[in-house]
C-alpha cells in the first residue's frame, strides 16, 4: 500500500510540475498540446473468450494507464475483469446492462481518462448429453446437459425451436413429441442475443423409459432392479422389455439325482439342492419376469417341502415357469397331474372310495377356494356379489365338493418311463413326469359339478379331470379372482376396482376371442395406469410390501454379490430367510406364507404381506439387515468395502452415495426428508465403508424402502 | 353298535350352575385387582389344519370302543394302544398323548367335548333347513378365523382375546409397559382388538436387533427411529412405520426386563416347535413383575394338523410334540409358581370327518374335543356332550360324520373369559353372541 500511495504522489506532482513552467514561459497556449487519453477496442466480446483494449495516451509524460469497467477498478465478476495490460475477461453471465464502458485513466493526469463501450455477447453453449425419455404416447421429455446455456436458450430440433425451461446454465428441458419407432434425435442449442449463437448439434439418448418408470417396473417383473436392468428398460421401454422377456428361454431348476450330489448333504435332503436351485435361479437367471411369475403363481397354487420330496419341487417349480406364459387352464392343468400337487393335497393315489370310505376332497375343495374361484361370487371388479337379502353367494356346496373329488380319482405315480403301472398305488414315486390314471381306481359315476353342468357316467379319468378343469376354468370368479391376487403380488395391494375389472376383462379376452392368455394379462398388469401411475406421481397411494425372500433378492441384486460356496451352493440364503417365516416352497400350509384375505389390524388395508410384519420380525429383519450390509452371509461375499463402486462414492461425496442408492434402491423417488437424514448421519463418519454400510442399512430397513411403491 | 348318545351329568349340573357361578365371583374381582399378586394368564394354543380329536378322545367301553373301530375302519387306534383316563373310564387317549393323561388323571386337565363354531344353538334338523350357521363351514381359514373372533363370519376384524383386552386393560395392566396380548406364533386375528394391539415375539429372539457398526450402532438406530416418524403419505408405509415403531420399544422393554433372570430350570423338549413358543411364553410370565402386567393372554400355535392322507403317522407325530410340550410348560408354571394363575387351552379349524377317506385320512368338518390344562382346571371331567358316532346320525350335518356342535366356541371362551377378569356385563362385547346361548359358563375353571 505504501508503495502504490507514494507512486500515485509522483504521477499527479509533474503534470503540475508542468503546467506551472508552462505559465511562467509565457508560451502559446493555442499551441499546447492537449494531453488526451483514447481508448480502442472491439465493439463485442463474447463470454468466454477475451479481448484487449489499447490505450493511446497523447501529450502526457508517460504511457501509463488504469483501467476501470463500469467505473470500478479493474472491474469485478458482475461486469467483468480487465487487466493492467488491457485484456478485458466478460463475467460468466451477461451483465446487465449488457454493454459495459472499458476505461483508461492516465497515470500521469488521473484526470484524463479514455472510454470505449463494448457489448458482451453469450457464450457459445455446448451440449455433452442430451436424452428423450418417453413420457406417455409420442411424448418425450428432452433434457439437454452442457455448459453455457445463457438464460434465454433454447434446444433446437433441426429447425424447430423447442419451448424449453432452463434450470441453469448447465442444464435445458424441454418436451418433444416423436413418432414412434423414433431411434435418433439430433439437438443443439441456440444461444439468444447479444451475439445469438447455437452449439454443435448432439446426437440425444432416447430413452423409453424415465429411470423411475423402468426402476419401478424393475421392481414389479424381476426379482429386483439392477443399474444394468434399468439402463436396458430404459433403452427399450416398458412394453418391448416385457415382449423381450416373454421370449428370454427359460432356465430350467436342475432336476436332482437319486442320490444326493455334494451341495445337498448339509441336511441330506433333497430340498437343500431345490432351494440353492431356485435362488440362484431367481438371482441370476435371465429369464426374471417368467421367474417372478412363477414365484407369484407358487404363492396361488401352494405346494411345500414341508411334505413334498424337493426333486418333485424342483419339476412343479419347472412346470410353472414354462407355464407362465400360456394360458391360465394349462396351468391349472399341469398343476393338477403335477405329482408335487398330487402329493401335497392328495389328489396323488386318491382311489375310487369303497364302501365305507369317501373320495379326499382336499385338492377338490382348495382347488375352488385357493386356486381359482375363492368362496364367494365375484363382479368381475372383484368385488363381492350379493342376493337380495345383502347376504354373499357362496360359490360351491359341500356336494359339489364331494363331486369334485369323485372326478380326480384314479392317479397315482407314472413310471419310470413316464406310463402307468399296473399296480395302484404306485408306490415308487415319479417325481419329475406327470401323474397317471389307472381308470380301474377312477370313480366313474355321474357327477354333477358347477353351473348344473354335469360329467356323464362311464367317463375315463382324463375326461373326468378336462371336464372338471373346464368348468371351474369357465367360471367368471376365476378373472377377478386370480387377476386380483397377480395383481397384489406384482404391483400393489390395494387395485381399484377398475384396476381388477380391467385386467379381469383381458382375462376373459385377450382381444382374439381367448380366455385366460397369461401373456396379455401379465403385460396388461404390468402396463395398467394404475401401475404406472408411480412412474410420474411419488404420492401415488399404492404399492406392497416386499417379502422377506423378495427384499433379500432385491438387495443382493442391487449391490451384487459373489457365491463362495465350495459346492456353489446358495441354500445358506435360506437360513436367513426362514427367520423371517419365508423360504423358497416352504410354506407351513397351503394357505401360503401370508394369505390373500390379510387385512392390517385396525386398518381396513388388505394387504397380504404383512400378514408376516410384526413386532418380532421386524426386529428380525433389522438384524438380517445389519448381517447383509456386513458381509456376514455364509456363502456370499457382498462387498461394500471402501474400494466398491460404492465405497469410492462416499469417500468424496455422501450425499452422491446416497443418490446413487436412490437409484439402485427408491426408483429415484427417495424423500427429501429421508436423503437429508442419511446424509447428515454419514457425513460424520469417516470410514468409507462404513458410510456405505449405515447408508444403504438406512435405506434397506426404511419402510419407504421395505413397501414397493 | 352303541350310538347312544354319552351326556355327562357333570355337564348338567355345572352348566345349571354356571349360570350364577358366571354373575357371582365379580363382586370380589375389584378387591382382588387391587392385590400385586393378582396375576392370570391364558395360553392359547392352536393346532392349525384341524385336528382330528375323533382320535384323540375316544370311547374305551367296550360297545363304544367297537362303533368307533367299525365306522373309523383304517383310521382306528388299536384299543389296547389306548391311553386309560381313571376319573372318566369310559374313555381314553390317543396313545401319544402320555402327558396330558397324567395331566387329566390328576385333575390338573380337562376336556370339553364336541366345541365348534356356532351362532346360536343348532341341531341337525334346523342345520338342514338352513338355520343361521356360520359362514364358509369346513374352510379352514373361516373356519380358524371364526373360533378367533367368535363370529359368524370370518370378517369381523378383531378376535375375542383382542376385545378382552380392550375391556379389561384399563382395569388391570394400568403399569403395564408392554400389550395385554403376546403372540408367540406371530400375527393372528385372535390377538387384534378394536383399541389395542398384540405384541409378537419370536421364541428365543427376545431382545433388540443386532447392530455390527460398534460406537456408531446409537447414531444408526436414531436415524433409522428418526425416519419412521417423517410422514410418507403411502398408506402401507405408514403402516409399516406404526408396526416398526412399537417394535423398538417392545423389544427394548422386553429385553431389559428378562436381562438379569435365572432361567428356568424345567426342561422343555428341544426340536418342537411348541415347546419353543411355550418356553419363551414361560420366560415371559416370569418377568410379568417388570413388565407391570397383572393380566396376559398368550398365543402359541402348531400347524400341519390337515391330515387328509395318511393320518395316523402324522397325527401321531404331531401329538407326540404336543404331549411333552404342555407338560413342561406346566412344570414351568408349578416352579413359577402360578400354575394355579395360568388356564392353557385348546383351539382347531374344525375336527375332521370320522368317516375316512379312501387315503387313509380325513376331511374337514366341525365340531371337535379341546383340552384346557392348569391348576385352575375343574379337571378330570369330559365337559359339554360327547356326539353320537353315527354317520346321518343325530348330530351329523350330513352323512360323513361332521359333528354339529353341542357347545359353541362363544360358550367355551366365555368360561375362560370371566375366569380371566370379564365381567358378566362386558361379557356381550366380548362374545357377542353368548346371549343366545342358555349357559355361559362351562365350569371347567
Amino acid at each position: 500500500m505504501k508503495d502504490m500511495r507514494s507512486l500515485f504522489v509522483r504521477a499527479i506532482a509533474v503534470p503540475l510540475a508542468m503546467a506551472a513552467v508552462f505559465a511562467i514561459s509565457g508560451c502559446n497556449l493555442a499551441a499546447k498540446p492537449t494531453p488526451a487519453v483514447a481508448v480502442s477496442g472491439s465493439a463485442q466480446v463474447r463470454i468466454g473468450s477475451t479481448t484487449t483494449f489499447i490505450a493511446s495516451v497523447t501529450n502526457l509524460p508517460t504511457t501509463s494507464v488504469t483501467w476501470q469497467v463500469n467505473g470500478v477498478t479493474g472491474g469485478n465478476s458482475s461486469v467483468g475483469t480487465i487487466s493492467s495490460g488491457g485484456v478485458y475477461t466478460p463475467p460468466a453471465s451477461l451483465p446487465s446492462p449488457d454493454t459495459v464502458t472499458v476505461t483508461a485513466i492516465s497515470v500521469s493526469s488521473p484526470t484524463t481518462t479514455g472510454s470505449a463501450q463494448v457489448i458482451v455477447w453469450n457464450p457459445v453453449p455446448s451440449i455433452s448429453a442430451a436424452t428423450a425419455t418417453l413420457t406417455a404416447g409420442t411424448t418425450y421429455a428432452l433434457e439437454v446437459d452442457g455448459t453455457n446455456f445463457a438464460s434465454g436458450a433454447t434446444i433446437q430440433s433441426g429447425t424447430t425451436s423447442l419451448s424449453t425451461t432452463y434450470v441453469s446454465s448447465t442444464e435445458l428441458q424441454a418436451t418433444i413429441t416423436l413418432p414412434s419407432g423414433t431411434t435418433s434425435l439430433s439437438v443443439s442449442v441456440l444461444n439468444p442475443d447479444p451475439g445469438s449463437v447455437a452449439s454443435t448439434s448432439a446426437s440425444a439418448t432416447i430413452y423409453l423409459a424415465s429411470v423411475t418408470a423402468a426402476s419401478r417396473l424393475l421392481d414389479q417383473a424381476t426379482f429386483g432392479p439392477t443399474l444394468s436392468d434399468i439402463s436396458t428398460v430404459q433403452n427399450e421401454g416398458i412394453d418391448s422389455y416385457i415382449t423381450q422377456q416373454f421370449n428370454t428361454p427359460y432356465t430350467p431348476l436342475a432336476n436332482i439325482p437319486a442320490t444326493l450330489p455334494a451341495v445337498c448333504l448339509s441336511a441330506n435332503t433333497a430340498y437343500v439342492c431345490e432351494e440353492s436351485e431356485w435362488w440362484q435361479t431367481v438371482l441370476t437367471g435371465n429369464d426374471q419376469l417368467r421367474q417372478r411369475v412363477a414365484f407369484a403363481l407358487s404363492e396361488l397354487f401352494v405346494i411345500s417341502s414341508d411334505t413334498d420330496d424337493g426333486r418333485t419341487i424342483v419339476f412343479y417349480h419347472n412346470t410353472l415357469a414354462q407355464d407362465a406364459f400360456t394360458n391360465f387352464y394349462t396351468v391349472m392343468h399341469d398343476v393338477s397331474v403335477s405329482p408335487g400337487m398330487g402329493a401335497y393335497l392328495n389328489m396323488l393315489n386318491s382311489a375310487k372310495a369303497p364302501t365305507g370310505q369317501i373320495a379326499n376332497e382336499n385338492y377338490a375343495r382348495e382347488l375352488m377356494q385357493l386356486f381359482t374361484i375363492g368362496l364367494y361370487e365375484l363382479n368381475q371388479d372383484g368385488s363381492l356379489q350379493l342376493d337380495s337379502n345383502n347376504n354373499t353367494i357362496p360359490t360351491y356346496t359341500q356336494a359339489q365338493v364331494q363331486a369334485f373329488a369323485k372326478a380326480y380319482t384314479g392317479w397315482t405315480y407314472a413310471t419310470s418311463t413316464g406310463g402307468v403301472p399296473t399296480r395302484y398305488p404306485n408306490s415308487t414315486p415319479n417325481y419329475t413326469s406327470p401323474m397317471v390314471a389307472v381308470e380301474s381306481e377312477h370313480d366313474t359315476t355321474a357327477k354333477t359339478l358347477l353351473n348344473g353342468t354335469t360329467l356323464p357316467a362311464g367317463q375315463t379319468a382324463e375326461e373326468d379331470l378336462t371336464g372338471a378343469l373346464t368348468n371351474i376354468f369357465n367360471n367368471t370368479n376365476v378373472g377377478p379372482f386370480v387377476c386380483k391376487q397377480l395383481i397384489q403380488h406384482l404391483v400393489t395391494s390395494t387395485p381399484t376396482p377398475a384396476y381388477v375389472a380391467r385386467i379381469s376383462a383381458v382375462f376373459a379376452n385377450n382381444g382374439n376371442g381367448v380366455r385366460g392368455d397369461m401373456q396379455a394379462v401379465i403385460r396388461a398388469i404390468l402396463e395398467d395406469t394404475e401401475a404406472r401411475a408411480g412412474d410420474t406421481n411419488p404420492a401415488f397411494d399404492g404399492g406392497h410390501l416386499r417379502e422377506p425372500m423378495l427384499w433379500m433378492t432385491n438387495y443382493l441384486r442391487a449391490v451384487g454379490f459373489t457365491n463362495t460356496d465350495a459346492n456353489g451352493s446358495y441354500y445358506s440364503l435360506s437360513n436367513y430367510s426362514n427367520n423371517l417365516s419365508e423360504r423358497p416352497y416352504r410354506s407351513g400350509s397351503v394357505f401360503n406364507f401370508f394369505p390373500p384375505s390379510y387385512v392390517i389390524p385396525q386398518t381396513t388395508l388388505n394387504a397380504p404381506e404383512f400378514d408376516l410384519e410384526n413386532t418380532a420380525s421386524a426386529i428380525l429383519r433389522l438384524s438380517l439387515a445389519d448381517s447383509l450390509v456386513n458381509n456376514k452371509i455364509t456363502s456370499f461375499n457382498i462387498n461394500l468395502s471402501s474400494t466398491s463402486t460404492l465405497g469410492q462414492i462416499a469417500a468424496s461425496s455422501p450425499s452422491q452415495l446416497v443418490d446413487t442408492l436412490g437409484v439402485m434402491f427408491m426408483h429415484g423417488q427417495m424423500p427429501t426428508a429421508m436423503r437429508t437424514e442419511i446424509i447428515n448421519t454419514i457425513t460424520g463418519l469417516t470410514n468409507a465403508a462404513q458410510r456405505v454400510r449405515v447408508a444403504v442399512y438406512l435405506v434397506i430397513t426404511s419402510s419407504q424402502y421395505k413397501v414397493i411403491h | 353298535m352303541n350310538s347312544k348318545r354319552r351326556s355327562f351329568i357333570k355337564y348338567a349340573s355345572l352348566a345349571a350352575a354356571g349360570n350364577f357361578i358366571g354373575l357371582r365371583p365379580f363382586g370380589a374381582l375389584n378387591a382382588l385387582a387391587q392385590s400385586p399378586t393378582n396375576y392370570k394368564a391364558l395360553v392359547c394354543i392352536f393346532l392349525f389344519g384341524g385336528n382330528d380329536a375323533n382320535n384323540m378322545l375316544i370311547p374305551f367301553d367296550t360297545a363304544g370302543y367297537n362303533n368307533y373301530s367299525s365306522i373309523r375302519g383304517p383310521l382306528a387306534l388299536a384299543q389296547n394302544t389306548l391311553l386309560p383316563l381313571t376319573p372318566t373310564p369310559n374313555f381314553a387317549l390317543n396313545p401319544n398323548l402320555p402327558d396330558l393323561q397324567t395331566l387329566f388323571n390328576n385333575k390338573n386337565a380337562a376336556f370339553v367335548a364336541n366345541v365348534g363354531n356356532l351362532v346360536q344353538p343348532l341341531n341337525r334338523a334346523e342345520y338342514l333347513a338352513g338355520q343361521n350357521a356360520p359362514t364358509n363351514l369346513f374352510s379352514h381359514p373361516d373356519q380358524q378365523l371364526e373360533w378367533q373372533n367368535a363370529a359368524q363370519s370370518a370378517v369381523t376384524p378383531t378376535g375375542w382375546a383382542g376385545r378382552i383386552a380392550d375391556v379389561l386393560g384399563s382395569s388391570y395392566n394400568t403399569n403395564a409397559t408392554i400389550p395385554m396380548i403376546t403372540s408367540v406364533a406371530g400375527d393372528t386375528l385372535f390377538c387384534n382388538g378394536n383399541a389395542t394391539s398384540p405384541v409378537s415375539v419370536s421364541p428365543g429372539n427376545l431382545g433388540a436387533a443386532n447392530c455390527s457398526e460398534g460406537t456408531e450402532c446409537t447414531a444408526r438406530q436414531a436415524a433409522a427411529q428418526a425416519m419412521l416418524t417423517f410422514n410418507s403419505g403411502i398408506s402401507l408405509v405408514q403402516a409399516d412405520d406404526n408396526i416398526t415403531t412399537n417394535a423398538y420399544s417392545y423389544a427394548k422393554t422386553l429385553s431389559d426386563a428378562v436381562q438379569s433372570i435365572s432361567p428356568l430350570t424345567t426342561v422343555f423338549p428341544s426340536n418342537n416347535s411348541l415347546a419353543s413358543q411355550l418356553k419363551q411364553i414361560a420366560q415371559i410370565i416370569q418377568v410379568r413383575a417388570a413388565l407391570g402386567v397383572q393380566r396376559q393372554i398368550f398365543f402359541a400355535s402348531l400347524g400341519n394338523f390337515d391330515t387328509h392322507a395318511d393320518q395316523l403317522p402324522l397325527q401321531s407325530a404331531l401329538l407326540a410334540q404336543v404331549s411333552p410340550a404342555i407338560a413342561a410348560f406346566y412344570n414351568a408354571t408349578v416352579e413359577l409358581g402360578v400354575q394355579n394363575d395360568v388356564t392353557s387351552f385348546t383351539m382347531s379349524d374344525f375336527a375332521r370327518t370320522f368317516q375316512p377317506n379312501s387315503n387313509n385320512g380325513s376331511d374337514h368338518a366341525w365340531g371337535s374335543h379341546h383340552m384346557v390344562f392348569g391348576g385352575a382346571v375343574n379337571g378330570g371331567q369330559i365337559y359339554g356332550t360327547f356326539p353320537t358316532l353315527s354317520l346321518g346320525g343325530p348330530d351329523d350335518s350330513g352323512s360323513n360324520g361332521r359333528w354339529i356342535p353341542s357347545t359353541a366356541t362363544s360358550q367355551y371362551a366365555a368360561t375362560l373369559a370371566q375366569w380371566f377378569g370379564v365381567s358378566s356385563g362386558n361379557l356381550p362385547t366380548v362374545l357377542p353372541n353368548i346371549g343366545n346361548f342358555t349357559v355361559n359358563n362351562l365350569g371347567f375353571v
